[in-house]
This record gives C-alpha cells, sequence and structure tokens, in this order.
C-alpha cells in the first residue's frame, strides 16, 4: 500500500480514503469512474476493496442473535406490559 | 386486543398506540424490536455490563417520551438512540482514534493472508474480530452492516453528523478488515 504511488491520476492515499463511499455508490459519476480506473490498474487499491467489500459480506452473513425467550419474558414482566399474540 | 395483521403495523402507530397508554402495543413494540436493542446494546456496551438492564432501561423511556416522538427518522432509530444513552450513561467511551486512513490500510495490508477474499473466515471468526475493536467502532459497524440502518438512522443513534459518520464507517471497517487477518493469520 503506498499512499504515493499514481495511477489514473490518483495517488492511492486519496482511493484508499474513498474506497467506502466508492462500494457504497456515493461518489459522484466522475468521481467513482476514476476511483475505478484507478482500481483497475493498481493492484494494492483493488485488493483493499475486494477485502473491504469482504468484509461488509462477512458482517452482514452473521447470523441474528434473537431476543433470549427468558429476557424478552422479564422485560415484559418488568415493564408491566399485556402481552399480546406473539407475533410482530 | 388482538390485532391479526400486526406486521402491517407501523412503528408510528404502535407508538402513537404506547403514547396512548396502549400496554398492548408496548409488548408488540418489545417483541418487534427488542431483538435489536439487545444486540446493539451488547455491541456497543462494555462487556460486563448488564445489556438487559440497557434492554429494560430503553423501553422504559420509550414508554416515557412515546408522546414526544416526532420528526424521528424512523422507529428503530429512536429506540436504539433510547438504547445508547443507556449505554453511555454508565460509560463514556474514549473514541477509537483518529489513524489516517493509509495507515490503516498498511495495518490491513501487513497482516496475513495476503489478499482476504472473505473465505476461511468463519462467523465466530467475524463476531470475535467484532468484538475485539473500540466500542464506536462495533457500535457503527453493529448499525450499518449488521442492523442496515440507513446513514440518517445511524446519524440519530449515534449524534454523530454525516461527513463525520461516514469517515467513521470507513476507519471502523479498515480495523475491522485488520483484526480479521490478523485472527485468520494467527496473530
Amino acid at each position: 500500500m503506498e499512499d504515493e504511488r499514481i495511477v489514473a491520476g490518483l495517488h492511492c492515499g486519496e482511493v484508499v480514503a474513498d474506497v467506502t463511499e466508492y462500494l457504497e455508490g456515493r461518489l459522484s459519476p466522475q468521481r467513482a469512474a476514476r476511483i475505478g480506473e484507478h482500481l483497475n490498474g493498481c493492484d494494492d487499491c483493488q485488493r483493499l476493496a475486494e477485502e473491504i467489500s469482504a468484509v461488509v459480506r462477512a458482517l452482514r452473513a452473521l447470523p441474528e442473535e434473537p431476543l433470549p425467550p427468558e429476557v424478552e419474558a422479564r422485560l415484559l414482566a418488568s415493564l408491566g406490559s399485556t402481552e399480546a399474540a406473539p407475533h410482530g | 386486543m388482538v390485532h391479526a395483521d400486526d406486521a402491517r403495523i407501523s412503528d408510528e402507530t404502535l407508538i402513537g398506540r404506547v403514547a396512548a397508554g396502549d400496554s398492548s402495543a408496548f409488548a408488540r413494540l418489545i417483541r418487534r424490536h427488542g431483538a435489536m436493542v439487545y444486540r446493539f446494546a451488547r455491541a456497543a456496551a462494555p462487556q460486563e455490563t448488564d445489556c438487559e438492564e440497557i434492554l429494560r432501561e430503553a423501553f422504559l423511556a420509550a414508554r416515557r417520551g412515546a408522546g414526544r416522538y416526532r420528526d424521528e427518522p424512523s422507529g428503530r432509530s429512536w429506540l436504539l438512540a433510547l438504547a445508547r444513552r443507556a449505554v453511555e450513561r454508565r460509560s463514556p467511551r474514549p473514541g477509537a482514534g483518529s489513524a489516517s486512513f493509509g495507515e490503516l490500510a498498511r495495518a490491513a495490508a501487513r497482516r496475513g493472508p495476503a489478499a482476504w477474499d472473505g473465505s476461511g473466515g468463519p462467523a465466530e471468526a467475524v463476531a470475535a474480530a467484532l468484538a475485539a475493536l473500540p466500542a464506536e467502532d462495533r457500535e457503527i459497524l453493529t448499525l450499518y452492516d449488521r442492523e442496515l440502518l440507513t446513514l440518517d438512522e445511524v446519524a440519530r443513534v449515534t449524534g454523530i453528523a454525516d461527513a463525520a459518520l461516514r469517515t467513521r464507517l470507513h476507519r471502523a471497517r479498515l480495523r475491522l478488515l485488520a483484526e480479521l487477518k490478523g485472527a485468520l493469520r494467527g496473530g
């Protein structure tokens, strides 16, 4: 990861700073195109972008832990909530 | 009163009913969002924190404050903001640091394997790497990348403005990558 390297007119450091915004599609079309061009010509930045994508996928794939039934029951009881049909 | 089509009742409607004293609506709100609030408490609070107590305080505050609910991005961000306040009352947290993106990226690159493609990272390893991060990082990754809140919603929960929030999200992802690669390498 060399900050001073320039590919497609952009320093790696600039690209590293924008990777999340690029992956999230929040950059202007012009900026995104330049970043894409840099990534195509820079193995280090390309790898980082792929790794960040993998991290995000891994986070989103983590199982969604439910509320333990005994915790829910204690919460409902302590807050004096009326039991309702168990859906929702 | 049983609502046969509960899924179609919006959070806003439920919160309005809670404000009017409908305890059945309050139970529904708990059933709908209790797990999310609990997961957030576990992610954002220090390990020794009683997250069940955070959960209770958040919903107690929700019941008390339901009448003032307005101009919120969503019901879930409102609830999570209440939970965050409960966490903060216990543990004013230091920031996660402000290392440059370049430093963080180099830290990730130094740690093997040379390139990580998402394989070889079982859920346990990802969860452990997430747990090893500073609270600020865990919080933002949990809200945005696990609970899939919008940036507006995360901003409401954390009180961090948009540009700073996006910077913190990026830093948190870089730190998680470094942590995960280090763990997968075994060091």
